[in-house]
């Protein structure tokens, strides 16, 4: 299957809720596929390592629920097996690792090091390309952790940034915690949530407590980010500080997944859905809305989405953009279709239906 | 030729290792170990196959949710050190009625 995917293809790692896809393509109009890998397990990511275009990583439970989760990694095309140990908590901690959420890259310069971000939330470091980790303690026994309280899909934390300029400056997010930076490797931390709405909670705007479902760097390239949480979408600027809601202009303030153009900043897409208690699309349509100007103002897409009768949802790590220009951005639903942009975002085509719930989608070159 | 369950097990306990840990046993599906009791049943497996504790028990040693021991045909529900073991003991460890 290895030699059937071609260097310089297109490859998009799709997690779904009984196993992983790699679909595949050299002109991103037609695709082919493989898989699936891991077939019946929950694979909540699946990724295809940017830095070397052939690893693949996913995190799934070790050949059935029971087990416990693991660390899968493989050669693109072949089988994922299993690393030498999953992510877990120190002893006498009594926390238990459950569920890998999510697998991020390390820096460029350091290829065997990837996070893992897990339910409970806690964050792991491997600098073995995942045989063994490192628990990060002053995040993950954080003074505050005693009051950490689930969102609607459990204690995850499912968003890592990596500052491709300073490796030592991290974000992640956590539902219902909120967004956490340090800027030392992990030795400390200072919650990042000044201006974001906590409707949930009897103090609106507490220092920590948010909902925050996706996060990614503006690519700027500064150190601005885009912020998807329960309630709005946020951009802030590159001195850190408050967000700035920049609901304004979208149908709700409620969605899950956010992605930023690699290359033009301040430019990002989100999907949002009806509200957190009917996630949805609005009027059963499909939309993305894409930004150019850092959330000012929103533009809707729906050319090649289905509706107006399409009453779905688009998970958290259900959008990915790829590199190319111009550029593909891609989405997959919780029925389990998968559509494409080529033309930056502007028009679609379903590339495959009837999968299993997708659950997350990553784009990555080949080579 | 093979030997009998009761032949393997006079040496210690006999396990029983359902198909998803077999990776970890190269493929045996029953091994024997020497332990006085549940907890040190496992670690005597972590020494032979590492890596197949954690599958059975979290790494705050609780026994994983849908995770069930069976000695003699019995389903245990005591904490691990509780559960005595003695030569001639068989053990199954199985995933519960699960999936989806």
């Amino acid at each position: 299957m290895a030699k059937a995917i071609k260097k310089g293809s297109v490859v998009l790692a799709v997690g779904t809720k009984k196993g992983g896809f790699l679909f595949h393509s050299a002109d991103r109009r037609k695709w082919s596929v493989a898989g699936p890998f891991l077939p019946g397990q929950a694979v909540y990511h699946m990724i295809v390592d940017p830095r070397d275009g052939r690893t693949v990583y996913a995190g799934a439970p070790m050949n059935a629920e029971p087990w416990g989760p693991a660390m899968y990694r493989a050669r693109i095309g072949s089988e994922p097996k299993p690393s030498a140990a999953a992510p877990k908590f120190k002893e006498g901690s009594d926390l238990s690792v459950t569920r890998i959420w999510h697998i991020e890259p390390g820096p460029a310069d350091e290829p065997d090091t990837i996070y893992a971000g897990v339910e409970p939330a806690a964050l792991f470091r491997s600098r073995d390309r995942g045989d063994s980790w490192e628990d990060l303690d002053a995040l993950n026994y954080h003074p505050t952790r005693k009051d950490w309280q689930p969102g609607a899909g459990g204690l995850c934390l499912h968003s890592v940034l990596v500052d491709p300029r300073k490796p030592r400056h991290l974000v992640v997010g956590i539902s219902a915690v909120g967004t956490f930076e340090t800027r030392d490797g992990g030795r400390s931390w200072t919650t990042e949530n000044k201006g974001v709405r906590a409707e949930f909670m009897p103090n609106k705007y507490p220092e920590w407590g948010q909902c925050v479902h996706k996060l990614t760097w503006d690519s700027s390239g500064d150190g601005a980010m885009f912020h998807q949480n329960h309630c709005g979408t946020y951009h802030r600027g590159p001195d850190g500080g408050a967000w700035t809601e920049v609901s304004k202009g979208l149908p709700s303030d409620f969605g899950f997944p956010i992605a930023a153009h690699p290359h033009e900043k301040h430019t990002a897409f989100v999907a949002p859905l009806k509200a957190d208690v009917n996630r949805v699309f609005p009027r059963g349509q499909m939309a993305v809305w894409k930004t150019s100007n850092a959330g000012k103002t929103w533009r809707r897409s729906t050319k090649g989405l289905p509706g107006p009768n399409a009453f779905m949802g688009v998970l958290r790590e259900g959008m990915a953009v790829d590199s190319e220009d111009p550029l593909g951005v891609y989405v997959g639903t919780n029925t389990g279709q998968l559509f494409a942009s080529r033309d930056d975002g502007a028009t679609w085509r379903m590339i495959t239906d009837f999968l299993p719930p997708v659950l997350s989608v990553e784009a990555a070159e080949a080579r | 030729m093979r030997a009998s369950p009761e032949e393997l097990a006079r040496a210690g306990v006999l396990v029983r290792i359902p198909p998803a840990l077999r990776t970890f046993t190269q493929g045996q599906d029953e091994v024997v170990a020497e332990a006085g009791n549940a907890r040190g049943l496992l670690d005597a497996l972590e020494a032979m196959f590492p890596g197949i504790r954690d599958r059975v028990v979290d790494e705050a040693g609780r026994r994983r949710q849908y995770v069930n021991i069976f000695v003699n045909d019995e389903l245990t529900r005591d904490p691990l050190p509780n559960v005595r073991l003695a030569p001639g003991d068989i053990v199954h460890i199985l995933p519960s009625v699960a999936g989806g």
